[in-house]
């Protein structure tokens, strides 16, 4: 009887690896074609592995394309709105949980609650508008100020600060001479960095992947983002095909190693505003 | 009394300093663009001559734009099409993967979840690879299906191209991309569940279709309403796959491939109608609104 249970279960695996399989195919697809000759990705019956292997794929997408700027400023903006949107959220969230007599502050926390419930989509216009006016289009700034002020990120911050730092702390570091902003530097950000890791994670994929304000706000080659330059290489016929293939699995591997590094971290990001909202 | 209010916000300068760069931006790049949207619904605007005030004509117009009323129906289509199984699949891989006998739970999660960290214009370009008419994988593998089943009648599909054929692709992609996130989300919902209440169960004779359908499913049912909230919004605003799957909604299978997302952009930024976009943009949030309403009610019955 035990036995029989114990091969059902190795059995009750197998659907679940064939799912696995199924999800993970367009991932190796994409990874074996930007191995692949132009003539071999489209070629009748698909072959399932390059042949022959074409690094050099790799050397013209550097030199062909873009694509070595586009990392760069995909880096810099992911990094400069990550940073701010963390600094934003975990001081004005720590001031939320723990000012709990300052005058106003629930008012304003249910003001910033409530504006979470208005889509993005409403704003698209004049926020495109705000950065004309401001001469900010086409800058980094445009991709990496608009969404930093996260509601969604302030409140997250807020309930881990309240659930997690202890008065007593706060008080005998006045008691001892820090200032207001030592007691956030010292104190408060070395308790929230598991939330603001997760928090920064959920940015990371967001900023990294966006395609629609990036199209919006980005005008010049040397500007575009991974995602930009990869939709205009596809849009325009004249690029080879293993090359838009290449720079894709250039665009998606350093989520995807992160992802596998600090698969913990990204679950948690995901599922906190979920679980807790 | 006033005095004593100024000093309590004296006091408490602080707390004042520290919201202060979150509301500086807040302001310029959230509270503002809000009134500004809804203002621009009552006017005529392409960004460069001056506004017409208009009233309520682009509410009015919306009435008679077929178009509008296309994208609507794409969006619910669509929707439907890929919401159910996409529900179905991130619960069970869920079960699974709650369930303490399986192994190398960690991998079976990390496979699932990949597409959702995928930029979706990669994503996308994959797609349309595997989907291509001539010498695409999948048309490839359905000719193998036709050849040992002759009957069938078989013939290569053009997914990306025809009208009937988009939205099913579409999908696809939809629930192979948003699979692994429900499912992280109800994963997490399941772990939340006291064992208590599952060997209560157990001992009172409860056979697993029971436990399933008096204990699970109930609990769940926030973590499921979370997730249909999610799934609405995501589809109405949905942009980047359809965008790159019709080139902008300049390819692909002409109005059957558009939905509100992209109408909506495509009002915005290339047809540069500002008013008209605004006022689509606020009845849709407000239909939004309604629809989550709606589907929060469902959280509070039988309780």
């Amino acid at each position: 009887m035990a036995r029989y249970k114990h091969r059902k279960r190795i059995l009750a695996h197998l659907p679940l690896a064939g799912m696995a399989c199924l999800f993970g195919f367009p991932f190796y697809w994409l990874f074996i074609s930007a191995f692949k000759d132009k003539s071999q990705i489209f070629k009748l019956p698909p072959e399932f592995l390059p042949h022959p292997w074409m690094f050099e794929n790799f050397v013209r997408v550097f030199q062909e394309t873009q694509i070595v700027r586009a990392f760069f400023n995909s880096v810099v903006i992911a990094g400069g709105h990550v940073a701010l949107a963390l600094f934003l959220c975990s001081l004005a969230g720590y001031a939320f949980a723990k000012f709990p007599r300052a005058p106003g502050r629930d008012k304003l926390f249910a003001f910033v609650l409530a504006t979470m419930m208005i889509p993005v989509a409403v704003m698209l216009i004049p926020t495109f508008v705000v950065l004309c006016k401001l001469h900010a289009v086409n800058t980094y700034w445009a991709m990496i100020v608009p969404t930093a002020a996260n509601a969604f990120g302030i409140f997250w911050m807020r309930q881990y600060a309240a659930q997690n730092i202890h008065n007593d702390l706060i008080d005998a570091a006045r008691i001892d001479g820090c200032t207001e902003f030592q007691i956030y530097r010292r104190i408060v950000v070395p308790v929230l960095k598991p939330a603001m890791a997760a928090l920064g994670i959920v940015l990371v994929i967001n900023i990294w992947n966006n395609l629609m304000w990036a199209f919006i706000v980005l005008r010049t080659e040397s500007m575009y983002t991974l995602p930009l330059v990869i939709y205009l290489l596809h849009g325009e016929n004249r690029t080879p095909f293993e090359l838009i293939m290449a720079a894709s699995v250039i665009a998606t591997f350093p989520l995807i190693i992160a992802f596998l590094i600090f698969q913990k971290n990204f679950i948690q990001g995901i599922t906190a505003g979920a679980i807790k909202g | 009394m006033r005095q004593g209010l100024w000093r309590r916000i004296w006091e408490h300068r602080h707390f004042y300093a520290f919201i202060s760069p979150f509301f500086l931006i807040f302001a310029v790049f959230g509270l503002y663009p809000l009134l500004f949207s809804l203002y621009l619904s009552f006017v005529q605007w392409d960004g460069l001559t001056e506004i017409k005030w208009v009233g309520l004509a682009n509410f009015q117009n919306m009435l008679h734009d077929e178009l509008f009323f296309t994208s609507l129906w794409n969006t619910l289509v669509i929707g439907l099409l890929y919401i159910p199984p996409m529900f179905v699949g991130a619960f069970l891989f869920a079960l699974a993967l709650n369930a303490g006998w399986i192994k190398l739970r960690g991998m079976f999660r990390a496979a699932f979840f990949m597409p959702v960290i995928t930029p979706m214009v990669v994503v996308a370009i994959v797609f349309s690879l595997i989907y291509s008419q001539e010498g695409g994988l999948l048309n490839y593998v359905l000719g193998g299906v036709g050849e040992v089943f002759p009957s069938l009648k078989i013939k290569p599909i053009a997914w990306l191209t025809s009208d009937t054929w988009f939205k099913p692709a579409l999908a696809i992609l939809l629930v192979w991309r948003w699979t692994g996130y429900n499912m992280v989300l109800m994963l997490a919902g399941l772990q939340g569940i006291s064992t208590e209440y599952y060997e209560a169960a157990r001992i009172d004779g409860a056979g697993l279709f029971q436990r399933m359908w008096h204990i699970t499913l109930p609990l769940m049912r926030p973590v499921f309403v979370f997730c249909a909230i999610m799934s609405l919004i995501g589809t109405v605003y949905m942009f980047d796959e359809v965008f790159v799957l019709t080139q902008g909604g300049l390819g692909g299978p002409g109005v059957s491939g558009i939905n509100f997302g992209l109408y909506l952009f495509n009002t915005s930024f290339a047809d540069f109608k500002f008013g008209y976009a605004s006022s689509m943009a606020y009845t849709m949030a407000f239909l939004v609104f309604l629809a989550s309403l709606l589907i929060l009610r469902l959280r509070k019955t039988e309780n």
